[in-house]
């Protein structure tokens, strides 16, 4: 092998590459067929759907899956939706970056195992902790409100918040904190005008996920609340699939284009603070 | 450190204070509560106050076959499609790393788009790319040869099992493919410089160098999307409500079944408590023997 003439080298590195685009080209291509499917099918017309073989590229496109959908009560889900999730990522980054702060910058015992609970906690079976939340929420009165899925939510997404933030806040050095301090400045002050600046990707990440997390949610969706004023996207797709669908695919995927598109624009906007997220958090 | 308990008690509180609501009163007081329910007969459904049964609904579940089934169904379902998940992951971040490394970070940023879709989007996708007349799958699997004619996947129990991993491995590879590349950016390139030089194969120098780096940040983010497929039932529930003949039945579907269908909350505690000191065992197996300590 050593003796190969220079040539031969030359080649045998362009057909490696060849390969590897190769493989890469096919690895891509393979997964995002599914992508690629759920919107070309929301853009056919239903005649088009029932055929064999499939149209890979669709003959017609309509936009008509699209505008029927467009109802008040599509309306009303994606608003409750929107609150939900909302609310959800906000309470969650704002009491998970406040733990997080005292957890990275304050000494004391059991702290190791504090973040141990919350990164198991994210195990507990979900469905038996909904069953004390329900009792608890139906002692509240608040079943069948948006408060039932918030705070469901917002406990669902706490460890992760409280984790991705320490991640975060681990990372930055204390000079300018001390020297705040040194200066008279309040612990509070500092927190706010200091600390929270630097690491607004790690807010942004952490409020992101619990959003995207809480836009996914279809259990307690589907079990606190049993009203359209509140129901969220995925229990009301959930019912409808079970319901009253009846074969109409097309007009289902155009439904799951619109569900998706609000957390894929967001994901794609901040994915450089997400990945840097998840990253520092999987690296340690 | 910056601060002291002591010093700056009220501080401490304040940070701490909402965190510790939300936790006390919708995670630990749950799951200590779902504990102590397991040995009770409570259930909304029952008038007046529950009482201590012992160990009752243990007995009763250890003697259903549907729970055993969905044990088996959930470890073997979560088992399969995280081991694919792991490889794929762990071929593509090599071949993104070492093969195209220019394009990279567009790759990259295309494919982890899959993992925001939301499962009930997954779950209608898969319910019509499995159709049995008009799914892509069977045409691609019937034009190829695969199979001789359309199979009605979804009620067939092998093929039913393999929709669910097919969801669950696919909407995972990309999650591991990004922890997987940046486990292979840290590794700093004088280590494959220097290995290149000492003339390792590419082979010999993943199994021996590359593999034994990363190895631990593959198996932590194992263990993490393990924990979340254990929770995931949008796919059972919607497509094929545990059957056909509870070979999707898993134990988050039972576990939910049991509590919001029936509303039997004791079984359903009991059954939550057993999946609960399952994973954890799972979880101190993985961390006791899949991770390397390091001797330094």
């Amino acid at each position: 092998m050593s003796t190969k003439p220079s040539s031969a080298v030359f080649n045998y590195r362009k057909i490696n590459a060849l390969a590897a685009y190769t493989l890469a080209i096919s690895a891509f291509a393979f997964l995002l067929l599914p992508i690629y499917w759920l919107v070309v099918t929301s853009f056919k017309p239903i005649e088009a759907l029932f055929v064999v073989p499939p149209e890979m590229w669709p003959h017609e496109f309509t936009f008509k899956n699209y505008v029927n959908q467009f109802d008040t009560r599509l309306i009303q889900l994606f608003q409750n939706s929107l609150i939900v999730s909302g609310a959800a990522a906000i309470l969650s980054t704002f009491a998970g970056s406040l733990c997080a702060y005292a957890i990275s910058r304050f000494y004391f015992r059991f702290k190791s195992a504090l973040l141990l609970f919350f990164l198991a906690s994210m195990a507990f079976p979900v469905p038996m902790l909904m069953i004390t939340m329900y009792s608890t929420f139906n002692q509240l009165g608040i079943l069948d409100t948006y408060w039932a899925l918030i705070l469901g939510n917002t406990a669902m997404g706490l460890p992760l918040s409280v984790w991705l933030m320490t991640n975060f806040i681990d990372q930055i050095p204390t000079d300018m904190e001390e020297a705040a301090l040194l200066d008279g400045a309040s612990p509070f002050a500092v927190l706010m005008h200091i600390v929270l600046p630097m690491v607004r990707p790690g807010l942004a990440a952490s409020g992101i996920f619990v959003f995207v997390t809480s836009w996914n949610e279809l259990l307690m969706g589907l079990t606190f609340v049993s009203s359209l004023e509140v129901r969220t996207l995925p229990a009301g797709i959930t019912l409808a699939f079970l319901g009253e669908f009846e074969g109409d695919w097309s007009e289902m995927m155009a439904l799951a284009v619109m569900v998706t598109l609000p957390v894929f624009l967001l994901f794609m906007v901040m994915q450089k603070s997400i990945l840097k997220g998840m990253t520092a958090g999987a690296l340690k | 450190m910056l601060y002291r308990v002591k010093k700056d008690p009220w501080f401490f509180a304040v940070l701490v204070l909402p965190a510790a609501l939300v936790v006390g009163f919708l995670i630990l007081y749950p799951v200590l509560n779902g504990i102590y329910l397991s040995f009770t007969d409570a259930s909304p459904l029952r008038q007046g106050a529950h009482k201590f049964v012992g160990f009752e609904n243990y007995t009763y579940l250890f003697e259903d076959e549907v729970y055993y089934a969905s044990i088996f169904n959930t470890s073997y379902i979560v088992f399969v499609s995280s081991a694919l998940a792991v490889i794929m992951g762990f071929l593509i971040a090599l071949l993104l790393h070492f093969g195209v490394k220019r394009f990279a970070p567009l790759f990259r940023a295309l494919v982890f788009q899959v993992w925001v879709v939301p499962w009930i989007c997954i779950t209608i996708l898969w319910g019509w790319m499995f159709n049995k007349e008009y799914g892509l799958v069977n045409y691609l699997m019937t034009a190829s040869g695969i199979t001789e004619s359309n199979m009605d996947i979804l009620f067939h129990e092998t093929g039913a099992q393999w929709v669910m991993i097919a969801g669950f491995t696919w909407r995972s590879i990309p999650f591991l493919m990004v922890i997987a590349l940046a486990g292979l950016q840290s590794i700093s390139t004088e280590i494959i410089e220097a290995s290149e030089l000492d003339g390792a194969r590419f082979l010999n120098r993943i199994g021996h160098i590359i593999i034994p780096m990363i190895r631990n940040v593959l198996m932590v983010a194992l263990l993490l999307d393990s924990v979340r497929f254990f929770q995931e039932m949008t796919l059972p529930l919607l497509l094929t409500q545990g059957g056909p003949i509870n070979a999707t039945m898993v134990l988050s579907l039972f576990t939910y079944q049991l509590a919001f269908e029936n509303w039997d909350f004791a079984l359903a505690s009991a059954a939550g408590t057993i999946w609960l000191l399952f994973l954890i065992s799972i979880a101190w197996l993985v961390l006791r023997y899949g991770i390397r300590k390091e001797h330094v």
